[in-house]
């Protein structure tokens, strides 16, 4: 896996070398009030400030520390030039995310001529720096988990291989809490166990751990804590979810003002939908109540939606839903899409017309061409150029 | 209330009735069953006010008397007692069980409480065979919606003419419509929207030999089965004008055994995507080509020898609507008849001697 070190700050850094290149203090992110620090400097990192830290709390850590927004723009260009030389390295490379990519070097034994995989990596590191300016870590081994647990080891700038066999042990010196695929719910019910450490996991035999935590999770964890991950490199992997959310500026309790917030929400994920030729058949709707509880709500149709407002009928309808259950002041929403369909799938027919059987919230071809036209528009014209009046209503204001 | 009864008729009685009581209730009298001394015998029902069941069996009734008690719990005392009869007497609103050895103490609620079931005047009715009325059921109410968008779909549309009845159900992608010639037997026409829950409890609960009486009242339907009844609350709306919607001028046909096709679309379907359940099929000289093709799964090939003359046509389907139509059919031979790729197409039973049709939409295919 190759790893881009501090990459919101690195892209910064590379926009503006005279300036922001000098800062030894930088911290990517929301300078609000309420933001929250994106990405982190070595030296900021050094003083205890990590990323999804509230910017206040990391400045009361760093107070020498400069705050910029994230360059969106220049962070999707970086990446698409990291990826590019690395495809010219592997067969298959998968992105991750922005700036994480796998990639499968199997089969390229013969054209390496046996070189070892260190100093493959280390060739590719190199080549990355020197023509996109990005720096980045390579972690290598057997297996998508080891690379992962790897490129940590790796960095910054660095290089870490863990030789085959050798996957077991290499485990052995993490902690639970470090492996991909544990979140805090599966940490607690861990260390209820007595388990924290991988050391502490490996110990107990398989039949126990599924007896404790299920047949699924039990041999996911007999599993990964021995190094053993089935899953490939693809870089065909498919979305599994396309999502959206703000943290609001002041929070929001006023009803038609989260309807309006929920909708330009929607209309960014409708937005992404379509450029990716996908529908969804479930919509989620989380809210985050000023006490930092945290509230969701799904619902799955029969039939995916793509539009603006295929999308907001079923979120319209599950925000009033939590809201009912509780009506406190909101600071966070967010609208989620999974259960993807390709569009090439095609579209079950009709054998009644829409309107006649007030089908209300269904997404009908006249939706579905309108939405295609408006974004023709904004292709053409910015994607300012065209939205729903009720979200003009509102001028934005939200973080 | 002092009462014996064989321990079987109270376990039938109770098996017959609590299987309409609610999961999940805020009144706690519906988890109850309204136990009522009758003439006779010991009369049982339960609601979950959108359905009731309400049955007779015979008893030895010593004094009247009526209560209501926790249903599921008095059925599985009913099942785990021994075969022997069970005496039952009310001390204020505790039910006190005898059966055998073994000695019970039920807690109830007053009988005032249990919710009044609909007035329905079964003089006023008419009557079917049970069997008519089953293969109607069987035959068209696994076609209804489960979408509460639509609640005029989420019911089965019984259409009630003086020598003909029919059943129809959609859920606006399939069809199925079914008429037998056993009428109302002069009384007027009707037309009810019935949830498919209580036409199942018609099925469960009756034989096909029985006579079932049926008549409506308010917005209630009622069924007489024997000594049980079936009562439910109608759906409210108009049913869409479906007619309309079957096409008449389908003629491209294809003719296949039934058994091999709904075997061939089994064998695909396993294969295509738990969002679309998508197949195609391709018709040309005297066979169908059948093609899924799953992205994340991979694909499936078949083909089968039909009937077929018209135009080659390819057309794309959900499989498990496909699927369960070719599984009520019933019939040896299926007939399909098509237009285009895009319009309705229908199958029937290739038999023709049964007003059975079934209609379903295709998927459009992208360009």
């Amino acid at each position: 896996m190759a790893d881009c070190d501090a990459f919101f700050v690195q892209v910064a850094r590379l926009e503006d070398p005279e300036g922001l290149g000098r800062e030894p203090f930088l911290l990517v992110g929301g300078s609000s009030a309420r933001g929250v620090v994106t990405s982190a400097s070595y030296a900021a990192r050094a003083k205890g400030v990590r990323s999804a830290m509230p910017t206040a709390r990391a400045k009361r850590l760093c107070p020498e520390a400069v705050v910029v927004p994230v360059p969106r723009g220049a962070c999707v260009e970086r990446s698409r030039q990291v990826a590019r030389v690395l495809s010219e390295h592997a067969p298959v490379v998968q992105p991750a995310s922005i700036d994480e990519f796998y990639l499968d070097l199997t089969g390229t034994e013969r054209m390496l001529r046996g070189e070892d995989l260190t100093r493959t990596a280390d060739r590719i590191r190199r080549e990355v720096r020197a023509r996109t300016g990005v720096a980045v870590s390579v972690g290598g081994g057997t297996q998508r988990l080891i690379a992962k647990m790897a490129v940590g080891a790796a960095k910054p700038d660095g290089v870490h291989v863990v030789p085959p066999g050798r996957e077991a042990a290499f485990m052995l010196g993490f902690d639970l809490k470090d492996l991909p695929g544990i979140g805090p719910a599966f940490l607690a019910k861990l260390q209820r166990r007595g388990l924290g450490s991988v050391a502490d996991a490996v110990a107990v035999e398989r039949d126990w751990l599924v007896r404790w935590f299920g047949e699924v999770r039990g041999r996911w964890l007999w599993e990964r804590v021995r190094g053993i991950d089935p899953s490939e490199v693809d870089a065909r992997e498919r979305r599994k979810s396309i999502s959206s959310e703000r943290t609001f500026f002041e929070d929001v309790r006023d009803d038609d003002v989260l309807e309006r917030r929920l909708l330009r929400l929607c209309c960014s994920v409708g937005r992404q939908l379509r450029a990716k030729e996908l529908r969804a058949r479930t919509v989620t709707v989380k809210i985050r109540d000023h006490d930092f509880r945290t509230r969701q709500a799904g619902s799955t149709q029969p039939e995916g939606v793509e539009t603006d407002r295929g999308i907001f009928a079923v979120a319209a309808s599950l925000l009033r839903e939590l809201r009912n259950r509780r009506r406190a002041a909101v600071r966070l929403l967010g609208v989620g899409a999974t259960n993807l369909v390709r569009q090439s799938e095609g579209t079950q027919t009709e054998m009644f017309d829409p309107r006649t059987t007030a089908a209300t919230g269904r997404e009908t071809d006249k939706d579905r061409d309108a939405a295609r036209a408006a974004d023709h528009v904004r292709g053409r014209w910015g994607r300012s150029a065209l939205a729903p009046a009720r979200v003009l209503e509102a001028p934005g204001k939200d973080g | 209330m002092d009462l014996t009864i064989t321990r079987q008729n109270l376990h039938r009685a109770l098996s017959a009735v609590t299987a309409c009581l609610p999961a999940k209730t805020s009144l706690p009298v519906l988890s109850n069953i309204l136990v009522e001394c009758v003439d006779g015998g010991v009369r049982i029902s339960g609601t979950d006010l959108d359905l009731w069941l309400r049955t007779t069996v015979p008893a030895d009734v010593k004094t009247p008397g009526s209560v209501t008690v926790p249903g599921k719990k008095l059925e599985e005392l009913a099942r785990e007692m021994r075969e022997a009869p069970v005496s039952m007497q009310l001390q204020g609103d505790q039910l006190n069980i005898h059966c055998g050895r073994s000695q019970f103490k039920v807690n109830g609620l007053p009988a005032e409480e249990f919710p009044a079931l609909p007035e329905i005047d079964f003089g006023q009715g008419w009557s079917v065979v049970a069997k008519e009325l089953h293969e109607l059921i069987q035959k068209t109410a696994f076609a209804v919606s489960d979408e509460e968008s639509r609640p005029v779909l989420m019911g089965v549309l019984w259409e009630l003419r003086e020598d003909e009845m029919r059943m129809v159900a959609t859920n606006g992608h399939r069809l199925a419509r079914m008429a037998v010639k056993a009428g109302s037997g002069g009384a007027e026409g009707k037309d009810f929207i019935v949830p498919p829950l209580a036409l199942s409890h018609v099925q469960r609960l009756s034989d096909p030999e029985d006579e079932v009486e049926a008549a409506a009242g308010g917005n209630h339907l009622g069924f007489r089965l024997g000594a049980t009844e079936v009562y439910t609350r109608l759906i409210e709306g108009t049913y869409p004008n479906y007619e309309q919607v079957i096409p008449k001028d389908n003629d491209r046909v294809a003719r296949t055994t039934r058994e091999d096709l709904a075997r061939a679309v089994r064998r695909m379907g396993v294969m295509t995507s738990d969002q679309t359940h998508k197949i195609k099929l391709s018709f040309a000289a005297e066979q169908v080509r059948m093609n899924v093709t799953t992205p994340d799964l991979g694909e499936a090939h078949d083909e089968l020898d039909v009937e077929y003359a018209g135009e080659p046509l390819e057309i794309a389907f959900n499989a498990v609507y496909l699927q369960e139509v070719l599984k009520v059919m019933g019939s040896e031979e299926v007939k399909m008849a098509f237009k285009t790729p895009e319009r309705a197409a229908t199958i029937e039973p290739g038999d023709g001697d049964s007003d059975y049709l079934c209609l379903v939409m295709p998927l459009r295919l992208v360009d």
